[in-house]
C-alpha cells in the first residue's frame, strides 16, 4: 500500500456516497421511524400541542415549533394515481426498469400522497386505481466506529408492492 | 428620487458539453468570455464575487470554493465573496443577491459565475450522484434522484387532466433544438425532426431521450453593476434587473403543493410576486427563458407564468407561440434541452441571452424586445426562481 493511501479505493465507508439514510440512533433523533418500519409499521410524528401531523417525521412541529411529539401510524395501503417505468439512465444501484408510483393514501390519511418505488411488480402490470401496500426490505449495513469496536449498523427501508388480487 | 438600480452589463460562457477540463478551468474560460463582453473592465475593478455551484465539492474535492475562484480569476473582493447553492437556480439566485447588494449600496460591480463539472472519471457516478440533489433520506431511496421519473409522472398527469398530446411535448424539443442549432457554445448543434423525437430511446414514457436535457459540464459569468457604473463600463443600451421572486413550498414529494402533479401553484405564486415586484404583467413580456429541463416542464411553465391559459401550454407551443414571430419567443438560445444543464450555470446562461435580446444583439433576435424573463425550477420542482429584466427601470 502506498504511504498516502486513498480510503475509498481501500473500501472505507463514506456517507456522502450512500443512497440510504443513516438510520442508527447514534446519528439521528428520528431513528424510531426505522425501528417502527422494521416492525412493519409506517409512522410519522404528530404534535401533542396543536395536533399537526408532519411527514417526514421530525423533532419539532413545523406549525408551532413544539418539541412534544408522538409517533402515529399512517395507512399501509393506497391506490395508484400514476405509475411510470424508467428504462434508460437508471442509477447503478438498480436494475431497469425502475418503477415508481404516485400513491393516494386516502382522504382520511393525514398524509394524502406518497411517492414510492414499486417492488415485486412485473413491468407493465400496474395501472391507475390498483391497490398497493407497504413493503419493508433490508438495505446494506454500514460500519460505525464506537469507542472500542466497529459495529455493523443494520438497516431497512420501504417501498410499495401490488396487493395480490 | 429613485434609489440605486442594478443593471446587467455583460456576460459570457465557456463551451458547454462533456469537457476535458476541471471546474476551475471552466470558470476561468467563462470569466474571460465575460470580460471580453465588457471591454475596459479589469478584474481588480470587480468588488464582489458570487459563485454558484451545487456539485463542486461532491464530484471534485473543494469546499469553501469562493476564495479559490476569486484568486484564480484575479479578483480581490471587498464587498462579498461567497458561494450559492440552489441547484438549478443557483445562477439566478446569485443574480438576485447581486441586485440586492448593489441596490443596498454595499457593492458596485459584482461578478456572478456558475459552474458544474458533472462528468467524473467513472461514469456511474454521473447518474448516481443525483441522489444528493433531492430530499435525500426520503425521496432518493424511492429512485427519483435522476429526475425523469418524476417529470414523466408530471407529463402523464398533465395529459390526463388537460389532454396534452405526445406530439406537443415533442414540439418543445424540435423548437428548442432549432434555436440551439445556432448556438456554438451549447452542448448540441443539431436540428431535430418530430420523427427523431418520437423514435428516440425511451427514458421514462412518455419521455424519450430528446424530451430530457443532457447532463453537461459548463460555466457562465455575468457582471451586475450599479446604473452609474454600468454607464461607465458600456456604451450599449442599459438593461435593468427590474425584479424577481423565489418560492419554495415543499421539499419531499409527499408534500407536493398542487391539486395534482400538472398543477404548479408554487410557480404561479412566484410569477405573481415577480410581476408585482417588477411592475409588469405577463402580456408585457417580449422574450422568455424558461426551465425546459424536460419538454413537459416548458409546457407547464408557459401556463403558470401566465403566457396562456392553464391547460393550454401544449397548444401554445404547437401553434408556434414560442417561435420567433410567436407571442413570446422562448428559449431562443436553445434552452436546457439543447445547451445542456450545468445546474449552477444555467440561470446565468439564461441571463446572458436575455441581455443580448434586450440590447438587440441576439442571434435569434426578437425585434424590439424590451422586457425579458428568466425562470428556473430546482430539483424535483421544489423551488421556483424568476428574474425580470427591462430596457427601462421599474418606475
Ligand atoms: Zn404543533
Amino acid at each position: 500500500m502506498a504511504t498516502a493511501w486513498i480510503p475509498f479505493l481501500e473500501g472505507r465507508y463514506s456517507p456522502t456516497l450512500d443512497m440510504w439514510p443513516i438510520e442508527a440512533k447514534e446519528f439521528n433523533r428520528i431513528y424510531k421511524f426505522y425501528e417502527n418500519l422494521r416492525e412493519g409499521k409506517f409512522t410519522t410524528t404528530k404534535c401533542q400541542k396543536c395536533g399537526r401531523v408532519a411527514y417526514p417525521p421530525r423533532v419539532i412541529c413545523p406549525e408551532c415549533y413544539s418539541d412534544e411529539l408522538e409517533w402515529i401510524e399512517l395507512p399501509k395501503k393506497g391506490k395508484v394515481i400514476v405509475v411510470v417505468e424508467k428504462w434508460g439512465g437508471v442509477p447503478i444501484c438498480y436494475e431497469p426498469p425502475l418503477i415508481d408510483a404516485w400513491i393516494d393514501l386516502g382522504k382520511d390519511s393525514p398524509v394524502r400522497h406518497i411517492l414510492s418505488r414499486m417492488i415485486n411488480c412485473p413491468p407493465e402490470s400496474l395501472k391507475e386505481g390498483d391497490e398497493v401496500q407497504l413493503a419493508v426490505f433490508d438495505v446494506p449495513a454500514h460500519p460505525i466506529e464506537l469507542k472500542k469496536e466497529t459495529i455493523k449498523a443494520e438497516r431497512v427501508f420501504f417501498a410499495f408492492e401490488p396487493v395480490k388480487k | 428620487m429613485a434609489g440605486r438600480r442594478a443593471c446587467i452589463v455583460g456576460g459570457g460562457m465557456c463551451k458547454w458539453g462533456v469537457r476535458e477540463a476541471s471546474y476551475i478551468d471552466m470558470v476561468q474560460e467563462a470569466a474571460k468570455a465575460c470580460l471580453e463582453d465588457v471591454p475596459g473592465l479589469k478584474p481588480t475593478n470587480i468588488d464582489g464575487l458570487l459563485f454558484s455551484s451545487t456539485f463542486v465539492g461532491r464530484r471534485s474535492v473543494q469546499a469553501n470554493t469562493a476564495p479559490v475562484v476569486a484568486e484564480r480569476l484575479g479578483l480581490k473582493p471587498t464587498s462579498i465573496c461567497a458561494r450559492v447553492d440552489v441547484l438549478c437556480a443557483g445562477g439566478s439566485t446569485g443574480i438576485l443577491l447581486a441586485k440586492g447588494l448593489v441596490e443596498s449600496g454595499m457593492a458596485d460591480v459584482v461578478m456572478v459565475v456558475g459552474c458544474e463539472k458533472l462528468y467524473t472519471p467513472e461514469r456511474w457516478q454521473v447518474q448516481y450522484d443525483e441522489i444528493a440533489a433531492i430530499d435525500h433520506d426520503w425521496d432518493a431511496p424511492q429512485g427519483i434522484g435522476p429526475p425523469p421519473l418524476w417529470f414523466a409522472m408530471i407529463a402523464k398527469e398533465h395529459m390526463k387532466h388537460y389532454g396534452t398530446k405526445r406530439e406537443q411535448l415533442g414540439m418543445v424539443s424540435v423548437i428548442n433544438y432549432g434555436y440551439g442549432y445556432t448556438n456554438p457554445k451549447g452542448h448540441f448543434q443539431r436540428k431535430l425532426t418530430m420523427e427523431d423525437v418520437l423514435n428516440a430511446t425511451e427514458i421514462a414514457a412518455p419521455l424519450g431521450l430528446y424530451d430530457c436535457c443532457p447532463l453537461t459540464d459548463g460555466s457562465a459569468a455575468v457582471i451586475i453593476a450599479s446604473e452609474e457604473k454600468a454607464k461607465e463600463l458600456s456604451d450599449r443600451p442599459l438593461v435593468y434587473i427590474r425584479g424577481g421572486a423565489q418560492v419554495s413550498l415543499h421539499s419531499v414529494s409527499a408534500n407536493w403543493p398542487g391539486e395534482h402533479l400538472g398543477d404548479w401553484p408554487h410557480l404561479r405564486l412566484a410569477a405573481k410576486k415577480a410581476y408585482a415586484n417588477a411592475k409588469i404583467s405577463p402580456k408585457d413580456v417580449d422574450v422568455a427563458q424558461v426551465h425546459d429541463c424536460f419538454s413537459i416542464s416548458e409546457i407547464v411553465e408557459v401556463e403558470e407564468l401566465g403566457f396562456c391559459k392553464k391547460g393550454e401550454g401544449g397548444l401554445f407551443v404547437e401553434s408556434g407561440q414560442t417561435k420567433l414571430g410567436g407571442a413570446i419567443p422562448t428559449n431562443t438560445d436553445g434552452g436546457l434541452l439543447s445547451c445542456g444543464h450545468p445546474f449552477g450555470a444555467t440561470g446565468i446562461r439564461q441571463a446572458i441571452e436575455i441581455l443580448k435580446q434586450l440590447q438587440g444583439r441576439a442571434t435569434n433576435q426578437v425585434n424590439g424586445a424590451a422586457i425579458g424573463i428568466t425562470h428556473n425550477l430546482s430539483g424535483s420542482c421544489v423551488e421556483h426562481t424568476i428574474v425580470i429584466y427591462g430596457r427601462e427601470p421599474r418606475k
